[in-house]
């Protein structure tokens, strides 16, 4: 496979931006080629990220980000997630057709009606959508079963809010930056019974951008290269009765990236994970998919301390997802933080170890229908 | 039962969407329909390749660089290209039929959208008779003025 | 510069007014007519892609969601991909360079769409802007409409020479889709009709004008290697391009169309193609419009420019001509947009394979594909050919 690595990067804040669309991604973009020394024309490719989910009340997003994202007459196409943008990015650079690929990710979460207005509309018109059927109502009914089946508790559940957040307080760019205790959380709304309002990631803004680019060029653009070892995906069935919801489809498309990358022992080898959660006791679940616990022992993981900022298994030391939700942006910003804690760049939320490699990981679709992950190495 | 066809054709289901939304106008975008409101036409200019863009635009997207430079512009310009339009859909602002324009404003280098009116628009053969490329148009204002592309109201042929 | 891609299976639904079918299993239709050109079953393929047209057409976002059944994507790595009216090209462009990449031999590649399930108009038009573009937005074909009034004007083409050439553009498209077993319009009509049917937008009327379609379709792709073993008589992938100019409408020149003439010629380059109007076969256009199509004759080097109107009424482009365009009928027989893409590749691989019936090129060799998107933005093309 061809080596390639991240060669730049830049990440709006969580705050809300007074910008409009256009010029907001500008900004993130220009940020990225001027600390590459890159002029936009030289750029291989541009991958844009954005949903059409009618985002900001817009469709055929890439059209207006096309400008801002500095992909006027350059090769480039968009993709509904930033994961999957990443990915694409990757395989055209594998390719050997590009040497760099400029992803940028578009999501302005003021602009946008409540998450579950707009993830409704995964649902089908006739069975799901009339029944209520979006993503919290399902990660709910998937959280009941994880309690049930796996005796996970709603504290251990609480205790993920707590450390995220907790960790979100070093971290400049996210969106939700304050400090809670499990009480607070379980003593949060009641938002779809079992799960409480601290639980469900916010409505945040975010425009993320990476330069991807092939070895030679990548030892040009920087210092510091990050390389990617590996990525994955996999998709389950769309109907929530045809799928086992602790069961689904992570464990596959992790499977798919740890081959590419050469990982045996995930638990061992991974240094930090950056899950994305967008509940609560998601992070337990796909902690145990990802092989960095047992299954059935997210609760003792979170119990354990090991998975803390200063623990032996990081997860989450952006403060993840809870803490700063840009829908479709929100894999690069995990992708971001690897590259931030391979580099040693995180600053206050930089772990306690060395961090060799590191796992980004990205979800969509009810109770994760579809998963993504990429493995970076310093 | 399980060769039989159904008798009925399947049948479709009735569905409507609406969404609200709260979109951010801008600081460079706010300034220009500040600008309308004063009865003025305000543009940014690239410092690199000269261009003077209306709607302004806080960046050009060809040289990739800040614009920093405001302009006003000219309130006549010539018709880079028109319409008639006798098209209707849900959601459509302007009732058809109507003359869509690309108005290249003077002292700017590309084509503003916009709408001619200001006489009988009814008759397509009329209208065509009126409107020519290259001619002039010049923008009338709306005497209410309400910071949206319609404080101006339209552009009539200058004749 | 990579490894070599080919196209060993495509399939097509019926397309037209489907309420017979849901939205799945529409899709549905199209894969299983592509695993049944290519002899696989939905077990051997190593990843899918999938894209309509990202404006919730049919109130529906993130349809790969949805359509992870019909489409084989349980258990397998998908990507979804999107942009705009030139959604077909692009999901394409993903099939070859996922397989070109080495990450997968065999992928599958989907594009659909359900128009008559919501409007196309009031959906498509919310890619304008809300403060300055969609206020005077006539929908798609006011768009188009003066894209061609400007093209009109700069090349000094008579009214009526145009309005001659897009009526005969429109005839032999309705004459090629009588030919398609596929195709969503079939009526015959005349050059009289064409240039007597009602005012849309003028000077373009009905019958120059794209129907809405339900439609999909699917494409198989495949590495060197398998397509060698798989598949008698694959199509190769000689080259793609893909562009895009600024959001703005009255930014770029679009009577010389910057955006599609680089696309086509990214894709020549790859392909070594300098003479398009001798060395092509055949094209398939993305034609929603007439007079539009004539603006891409002349991006694509099959003509000079603002000759357009000439070449079409001298026969240039009919089944007979020098260089056959649309013999599918093209997207002004039939365009569900999200699909409408990736048809055309379709089409251009079963000319170059012999497969394409009634409407086959003899001895057609190399083709050309295409799509366009968004507000006269985005182009895409992808040239196929009978040789690796």
């Amino acid at each position: 496979m061809r080596k390639m690595a991240i060669a730049q990067f830049a990440q709006s804040a969580g705050v809300e931006s007074k910008e409009n669309l256009m010029d907001f991604t500008y900004r993130i973009s220009k940020e990225v080629l001027d600390k590459a020394g890159l002029k936009r024309s030289e750029v291989g490719c541009v991958v844009i990220a954005s949903s059409d989910i009618f985002h900001s009340g817009l469709s055929c997003a890439n059209a207006i980000d096309w400008d801002g994202a500095g992909a006027f007459m350059v090769e480039g196409t968009r993709a509904e997630d930033s994961m999957f943008a990443f990915i694409y990015a990757c395989m055209r650079i594998m390719s050997g057709h590009f040497d760099t690929v400029l992803v940028t990710s578009i999501v302005k979460g003021s602009e946008n009606p409540e998450n579950d207005t707009l993830t409704g509309f995964f649902a089908d018109p006739f069975y799901m959508r009339p029944l209520g059927i979006n993503e919290t109502t399902a990660a709910a009914m998937q959280m009941r079963e994880y309690m049930q089946r796996c005796n996970i508790t709603e504290e251990q559940c609480a205790k993920v809010v707590v450390k995220n957040l907790g960790n979100a307080l070093f971290n400049p760019y996210a969106h939700v930056r304050k400090r809670v205790t499990v009480d607070d959380v379980l003593n949060s709304d009641v938002v779809s019974d079992p799960l409480k309002a601290l639980e469900c990631a916010p409505k945040s803004e975010g425009v993320a951008s990476i330069l991807l680019a092939a070895e030679d060029k990548a030892k040009k653009l920087t210092d510091k290269p990050v390389w990617v070892k590996g990525f994955g995906t996999s998709m389950d069935h769309f109907n929530l009765g045809d799928r086992d919801l602790l069961n689904g489809q992570l464990k596959i498309a992790a499977g798919r990236a740890y081959k590419m990358a050469g990982i045996r022992n995930p638990k061992k080898e991974i240094d930090v994970a950056e899950i994305c959660e967008p509940y609560a006791f998601q992070e337990l679940l796909w902690c145990e998919k990802l092989g960095l616990c047992g299954d059935g022992e997210g609760g003792k993981l979170i119990d354990s301390g090991v998975t803390q900022m200063h623990g032996a298994s990081p997860v989450n030391p952006s403060g993840g997802v809870l803490a700063m939700n840009p829908y479709v942006s929100r894999g690069l910003y995990r992708l971001i933080e690897s590259a931030m804690q391979i580099s040693g760049s995180a600053g206050g939320h930089q772990v306690d170890k060395k961090v060799k490699t590191a796992l980004a990981h990205g979800t969509h679709g009810f109770a994760g229908q579809c998963h993504s992950l990429v493995i970076l190495e310093g | 039962m399980a060769d039989e066809k159904p008798k009925e054709k399947p049948r479709e289901m009735r569905a409507e969407v609406t969404v609200p939304y709260e979109m951010a106008v801008g600081s460079n975008w706010h300034r220009f329909f500040e600008g309308l409101k004063e009865e003025k036409i305000l543009g940014t200019k690239c410092r690199k390749c000269n261009r003077i863009f209306v709607p302004p635009r806080s960046f050009c997207p060809r040289c990739f660089d800040d614009n920093e430079e405001w302009v006003e512009v000219g309130q006549e310009g010539r018709i880079e290209t028109w319409c008639y339009s006798n098209l209707m859909f849900p959601g459509q602002t302007l009732k058809p039929p109507f003359v869509p324009v690309q108005v290249v404003l003077d002292g700017t280098d590309m084509g503003f959208q916009h709408r001619i009116a200001g006489f009988d628009l009814s008759d397509f053969e009329k209208v065509r008779a009126l409107v020519k490329f290259g001619g002039r148009v010049r923008a009338v204002w709306n005497k209410e003025k309400k910071g949206t592309i319609f404080d101006i109201d339209y552009f009539e042929l200058v004749t | 510069m990579g490894k070599a891609v080919a196209i060993i299976g495509t399939g097509q639904t019926k397309h037209g007014r489907r309420n017979d079918v849901s939205y799945p299993e529409l899709v549905r239709e199209a894969v299983k007519a592509a695993l049944e050109d290519a002899g696989l079953t939905p077990k051997d393929i190593e990843g899918v892609v999938s894209g309509t047209m990202p404006s919730m057409m049919e109130g529906i976002s993130d349809t790969h969601l949805y359509f992870a059944d019909a489409i084989c994507e349980v258990g397998k790595p998908v990507l979804k991909v999107e942009t705009c009216g030139s959604t077909g090209q692009s999901i394409a462009h993903c099939g070859f360079y996922w397989v070109a990449s080495g990450a997968a031999d065999i992928v599958l590649v989907v594009g659909s769409e359900k128009m008559f399930e919501g409007d196309g108009q009031a959906t498509m038009s919310t890619v304008a802007d809300p403060w300055f573009l969609k206020p005077f937005s006539a929908g798609a074909p006011g768009v188009f409409t003066m894209q061609a009034m400007e093209w009109m004007h700069r090349f000094n083409i008579p009214e009526d020479k145009a309005r001659e050439a897009a009526a005969l553009i429109s005839l032999t498209n309705h004459d090629n889709a009588l030919n398609n077993p596929f195709a969503h319009i079939k009526i015959t009509m005349t050059i009289e009709d064409a240039k007597n049917a009602f005012i849309i937008t003028y000077p373009v009327r009905l019958l120059d004008v794209c129907p809405t379609s339900d439609g999909a379709c699917a494409v198989i792709f495949a590495s060197e290697e398998k397509a060698k073993k798989i598949c008698k008589k694959p199509a190769w992938i000689k080259g793609v391009g893909f562009r895009g100019e600024e959001y703005f409408l009255g930014e770029s020149n679009k009577s010389i169309w910057p955006s599609a003439t680089e696309a086509a010629k990214h894709a020549y380059e790859q392909a070594g193609i300098k003479n398009p109007l001798k060395e092509l076969d055949v094209a398939e256009v993305y034609n929603p419009f007439t007079y539009q199509e004539m603006i891409f004759y002349e991006c694509f080097g099959f003509c000079p420019r603002g000759e357009g109107p000439d070449y079409v009424l001298k026969g240039t482009f009919t089944m007979k001509g020098e260089l056959p365009c649309d013999p599918s009928g093209g997207v002004l027989c039939t365009n569900p947009i999200g699909a409408s893409g990736l048809i055309r590749l379709a089409e251009a691989a079963l000319q170059v394979t012999g497969k394409a019936g009634a409407r086959q090129i003899d001895g057609a060799k190399l083709a050309l594909s295409h799509a366009m998107g968004g507000i006269d933005q985005f182009n895409g093309v992808t040239i196929v050919g009978a040789d690796l």
